[in-house]
C-alpha cells in the first residue's frame, strides 16, 4: 500500500502549514549546513597550532629526559633513575609518533631527522646511565658530553621546526580567518538568497491558494450588484475555498432557477388576468346585445309608425303626436345604437322621452332647458343623457305628483362642454354618490328596472370616450333637496375621429 | 490539462529546491576541503633516498646553484636532497652539521670539504655507519669518502696562468717603457687548507713558466686571506689595498673573494691599475666584467656539479663503488663573451 498525499484534498490550513513548514525546513536546512561549515572551520582554526603544541610537548619531554639524566648523574638517587626511565618512556613513545618517511615536505623530513637523532640520543643516554651505574667515570663523562651535544642538536631541530611550523601556521591562520570572513559573507548571501527565495515561494504558493478566493469575491460582488449571469467558478481543489466555491455556484444556479420560475408564474398570472378581462368584456357585450335585443327597435318602430298612421287617419292629433314621439324615441335607438352622436341629438332624445312620460303621467314633470347653441354639434357617446334623466325621474321625482321638475342646461366651461341634469327630488346621500361614481352601486340595483342602461354603464362609457377620469359630478345638497348630474365632455366637433369606436364595437 | 501543468510546475519547483540545496552543500563541502588543504602539507610524496649537502656558506649563489643542481638530479633518481642547516635556527659549523647528518640517518652526505683532520674523522665515522660521503669542491683525500666532485683545479690553474700572460702582454703594450716584474697575487684562504688551491697555484705557475713568450718577469705569490671569522675575509682583503705596493694582477679563487676584491678596487679607485681574475659567474661578477673592472672569470657548471654528487651516490648504491673523481666543466668569461652571460644571467635570475 502506497501512502500518497493528494495535494488537492488537503484543507487550507494543512496546505498553508505545509508551505510554511517547507519554507522553514529549507531555511533550517541551509542554516544547519552553514553552521556545520562554520563549525568545521572553527575546528580547523583550532587545529592550526596543534602541531606547535605537539612540538612543545616533544621539546618538554626531551628536556625532561636530559634533566633527569643529569639529575641521576649528579646524585645517583633511585628516584631520579625512576623518573629518568619514566621520561625516557614518554619521550620514546612521542618519538615513535613522528614521521619516518623521506617526504617532499621540509617539516616531515625534519621530523624524520628528529626521530633518528632522538633514537640515537636515547641510545647514548642509556649508555651514559649504564656507565654511571657501572661507575665507569671516564666513559659516562664522554657519553654525557655526547648526549648533551645531541640534545642541543635535537632541541635546535625541534625549535627550528617549531618556528617554521609556527610561521606556516600563522600564514594558514590568517588565510583561514580570511576564508572565515569570506565564508561569513557567503553565508549571509546564501541565507539572504534562500530567504528571498522562500518568500517568493510562499507568496506564489499562497497566491495560488488564494486565487480562487479572489475569483469568488469578484463573482460574489457581481451577484451582490444584481448580475446573476456570472460565470460559474471552476473548483480547483477540495479545500474550504473549494467547498465555498461549490456552494456559491450552487447558490447562483438556484437563484437563476428561482428567478426563472418566478417569471414564468408571473407570465401565467398575467395571461390569466387578461383572459378574465376579456371574459368580462365579452360578457358585458353579450349582456348589452341581449338588452338591445329585448327591445327590438325595428319592430317597435314599425309598429308605432303603423299606430301613428292609424291615429292620423282617425284624426286623433294628440295620439298621433304621442305615437310619433314614441316612434322617434325608438328610432333613435335603431339609428344610433352603436355610434357617437351630437349633443343636439341627445337633447332631442331627452325631449322625446320627457314628452312621452308627460303623456303617460299627464304632465307631472316640469321640464326646462337652457342650451348654449354653440356646442350642440359637439359629439358624445349615445344613450347618455336619457339614462340620466330617467334616473332623475325614477329615483328623484316619481312620487312628487306634479311638483317634480327637471332642468337641463348645456354650457361651456374652459375646454369642456358641461351638460347638467338637475331635479328637485329626493336627493342622494353622499354615500350613495360615492358608490354611483365608482360603480359599486349597480349590484344593489335591479337591472332592467328602466331602459336597462345603468349609471355605471354611462360613467364607464363616458370615461372610455373621454380618456379621463372626471367625467361626471353628482351634487346633492341633502334629502329632498334635489340632485344635479353634471357631465363633462371634451369638445369634439362633428366629423372628428373619436377613439371609443373600438371599445363600443 | 491544467492539473497536469500544475503538477509539473510543483515537480519542477521541488526539483529546483532540491538542486539548490545540493549545490549549496557541495559548495560548502568544497570550500571546507579547500580550507583543510591550508593546514595539510602540500607535497606528500615520499622518496627512496635522503641526501644532505653541507657547505660553509649555504647562502652564496654558487652553493645555492650547486644545491639546485643536486636537488633536481635527486628528484630524477627519487632522492631528496636537503641543504643542511638552511632552515635551522642556529648556525652550525660543517662539523656540527656532519654530526647531525650522521645521527639523523641520512642516506648520503655531500660535504664541501678540506683537508682538516676533524672532517676526516667525521667522514670516516659516517662511512663506518654506512653513510657514503661525497666531498664537494674541496677534497679530503685521507678520508674514506667514496667520491670527489670538483673542478679540474690544475687545468683551471693553467687557464688562470694563460689569462695572466694575456694581461701582461696587454699591459706591456700600453706602458712599454716601464720595466719590472709583474706581481701576481693569488688570494688563498688561510683556514680551509684547500688542496685544490695548491693545485690551482701550481697550475698557474706551470702555465706562466711554460707558455711565457716574452721577457717579462713574473712574481707569483700567495696572499692569505683570513677566513676564520665570519666577516674577516672582507677585512683582510681591504688590508691588501692599504699596502704601498699593490699587485698588478689579483687572482681570486672563490666567489666571495672576487666580490670583495672587485668592491675594494672600485672603492679605492684602482680601476685599470689592478687586473682581477675572478671566480664564478654571479651577477655581480658578470656585471663587473661588463664594466671592465674584472678582466675575466670562470664559470663553473654548478648544476652539473650538484648533479655529479647525486650520480656518484646513485652509482655507489647500485654498484657498491663509484668513480673517485668528477670534474665539472669550466668556462672562461671575459669581455668577448660576457654579453651572452649577461642575458643568461638574467634568465637565471628569473
Amino acid at each position: 500500500m502506497k501512502m500518497r498525499i493528494n495535494p488537492k484534498k488537503l484543507s487550507l490550513q494543512e496546505k498553508m502549514s505545509c508551505v510554511f513548514i517547507l519554507a522553514n525546513m529549507l531555511v533550517f536546512l541551509v542554516t544547519l549546513l552553514l553552521f556545520t561549515g562554520i563549525n568545521s572551520m572553527f575546528r580547523e582554526i583550532d587545529m592550526v597550532y596543534e602541531d606547535n603544541m605537539h612540538l612543545n610537548e616533544l621539546s618538554d619531554a626531551l628536556t625532561a629526559v636530559q634533566d633527569s639524566m643529569t639529575d641521576y648523574l649528579n646524585a645517583k638517587t633511585s628516584d631520579s633513575l625512576e623518573e629518568f626511565y619514566r621520561n625516557e618512556q614518554t619521550y620514546t613513545e612521542m618519538v615513535e609518533g613522528l614521521n619516518d618517511e623521506i617526504a617532499g615536505t621540509a617539516f616531515l623530513r625534519m621530523e624524520r631527522s628528529i626521530r633518528h637523532m632522538s633514537r640515537e640520543y636515547l641510545d647514548v643516554v642509556g649508555q651514559t646511565i649504564e656507565a654511571k651505574r657501572g661507575r665507569n667515570v671516564e666513559k659516562y663523562r664522554v657519553r654525557y658530553e655526547n648526549a648533551t651535544q645531541m640534545y642541543g642538536y635535537i632541541n635546535t631541530y625541534i625549535n627550528s621546526l617549531n618556528n617554521e611550523r609556527f610561521r606556516n601556521n600563522s600564514e594558514n591562520y590568517s588565510r583561514l580567518s580570511d576564508a572565515f570572513r569570506r565564508f561569513e559573507t557567503i553565508s549571509i548571501l546564501v541565507l539572504t538568497v534562500v530567504i528571498v527565495g522562500n518568500v517568493i515561494l510562499i507568496i506564489r504558493f499562497t497566491g495560488g491558494m488564494i486565487r480562487p478566493l479572489k475569483g469568488l469575491a469578484t463573482s460574489a460582488d457581481e451577484v451582490a450588484k444584481g448580475n446573476f449571469n456570472v460565470e460559474l467558478i471552476p473548483v480547483a481543489a477540495e479545500d474550504e475555498i473549494g467547498i465555498v466555491t461549490k456552494a456559491f455556484n450552487q447558490m447562483v444556479v438556484s437563484i437563476r432557477q428561482y428567478i426563472e420560475r418566478l417569471r414564468q408564474s408571473m407570465e401565467i398570472q398575467q395571461s390569466l388576468k387578461e383572459k378574465e378581462l376579456m371574459m368580462e368584456a365579452h360578457l358585458k357585450d353579450a349582456q348589452l346585445k341581449y338588452l338591445q335585443a329585448q327591445i327590438n327597435p325595428h319592430f317597435l318602430f314599425n309598429t308605432l309608425n303603423a299606430g301613428a298612421q292609424l291615429a292620423m287617419m282617425e284624426e286623433a292629433d294628440r295620439t298621433y303626436d304621442y305615437v310619433q314621439n314614441v316612434a322617434e324615441f325608438f328610432r333613435y335607438n335603431v339609428k344610433k345604437g352603436n355610434e357617437t352622436v351630437t349633443v343636439r341629438e341627445e337633447i332631442e332624445l331627452v325631449d322625446n322621452y320627457i314628452y312621452i312620460l308627460n303623456v303617460r303621467f299627464s304632465g307631472e314633470i316640469h321640464y326646462k332647458k337652457q342650451i348654449d347653441e354653440g356646442v350642440l354639434s359637439v359629439r358624445m357617446p349615445g344613450m347618455i343623457l336619457q339614462p340620466i334623466v330617467e334616473n332623475c325621474i325614477n329615483h328623484g321625482i316619481r312620487e312628487m305628483e306634479g311638483r317634480g321638475k327637471i332642468w337641463l342646461s348645456v354650457y361651456q366651461e374652459d375646454d369642456f362642454v358641461c351638460i347638467s341634469v338637475k331635479d328637485n327630488g329626493r336627493g342622494i346621500s353622499t354615500e350613495n354618490i360615492e358608490k354611483i361614481l365608482n360603480g359599486s352601486y349597480r349590484q344593489e340595483k335591479h337591472p332592467g328596472s328602466s331602459n336597462g342602461i345603468g349609471m355605471d354603464n354611462v360613467i364607464a362609457r363616458l370615461k372610455l370616450y373621454s380618456e379621463m377620469d372626471d367625467v361626471m359630478s353628482i351634487y346633492s345638497e341633502g334629502k329632498d333637496m334635489g340632485t344635479e348630474f353634471v357631465i363633462y365632455l371634451k369638445k369634439k366637433e362633428e366629423g372628428e375621429p373619436y377613439h371609443v369606436q373600438d371599445h363600443a364595437g | 490539462m491544467n492539473e497536469k501543468n500544475g503538477k509539473r510546475t510543483i515537480c519542477i519547483r521541488g526539483i529546483a529546491v532540491l538542486i539548490s540545496i545540493v549545490a549549496i552543500s557541495v559548495c560548502i563541502f568544497m570550500f571546507l576541503t579547500h580550507i583543510r588543504g591550508f593546514r595539510e602539507v602540500a607535497d606528500a610524496d615520499s622518496y627512496d633516498k635522503y641526501y644532505v649537502m653541507i657547505t660553509k656558506d649555504s647562502k652564496s649563489s654558487f652553493w645555492q646553484s650547486v644545491y639546485q643542481g643536486a636537488y633536481r638530479r635527486g628528484l630524477e633518481e627519487n632522492a631528496y636532497v636537503d641543504l643542511l642547516g638552511e632552515n635551522l635556527s642556529e648556525d652550525y659549523s660543517r662539523e656540527d652539521l656532519m654530526r647531525i647528518a650522521i645521527s639523523s640517518g641520512v642516506d648520503g652526505i655531500f660535504v664541501e670539504s678540506d683537508e682538516s683532520g676533524e672532517l676526516t674523522e667525521l667522514i670516516d665515522e659516517a662511512v663506518d655507519r654506512d653513510i657514503p660521503v661525497v666531498t664537494l669542491y674541496g677534497d679530503n683525500t685521507h678520508s674514506k669518502r667514496c667520491s670527489f666532485v670538483g673542478v679540474g683545479s690544475y687545468n683551471l690553474g693553467r687557464e688562470y696562468g694563460r689569462q695572466v700572460l694575456k694581461i701582461a702582454e696587454e699591459q706591456k703594450k700600453e706602458k712599454s717603457e716601464e720595466k719590472g716584474e709583474i706581481q701576481v697575487a693569488v688570494l688563498t684562504n688561510a683556514y680551509t687548507m684547500n688542496s685544490g688551491q695548491n693545485i690551482i697555484y701550481s697550475g698557474i705557475q706551470d702555465a706562466i713558466e711554460q707558455e711565457k713568450t716574452e721577457d717579462i718577469d713574473f712574481s707569483v705569490s700567495y696572499i692569505t686571506v683570513d677566513d676564520t671569522n665570519t666577516f674577516s675575509v672582507e677585512e683582510s682583503i681591504r688590508d691588501i689595498f692599504m699596502e704601498e705596493r699593490l699587485p698588478d694582477i689579483i687572482i681570486c679563487l672563490n666567489e666571495l673573494n672576487t666580490t670583495c676584491v672587485y668592491q675594494a678596487v672600485v672603492d679605492y679607485n684602482r680601476v685599470g691599475q689592478i687586473s682581477i681574475l675572478g671566480y664564478y659567474d654571479s651577477d655581480t661578477i658578470i656585471n663587473a666584467i661588463d664594466r671592465n673592472v674584472v678582466n675575466a672569470t670562470f664559470s663553473i657548471d654548478t648544476e652539473q656539479m650538484g648533479g655529479f654528487c647525486v650520480e656518484a651516490l646513485t652509482e655507489y648504491y647500485l654498484l657498491g663503488n663509484t668513480s673517485q673523481y668528477f670534474t665539472a666543466d669550466v668556462t672562461l668569461i671575459d669581455k668577448s663573451n660576457v654579453a651572452q652571460y649577461l642575458e643568461g644571467g638574467d634568465e637565471d635570475e628569473n
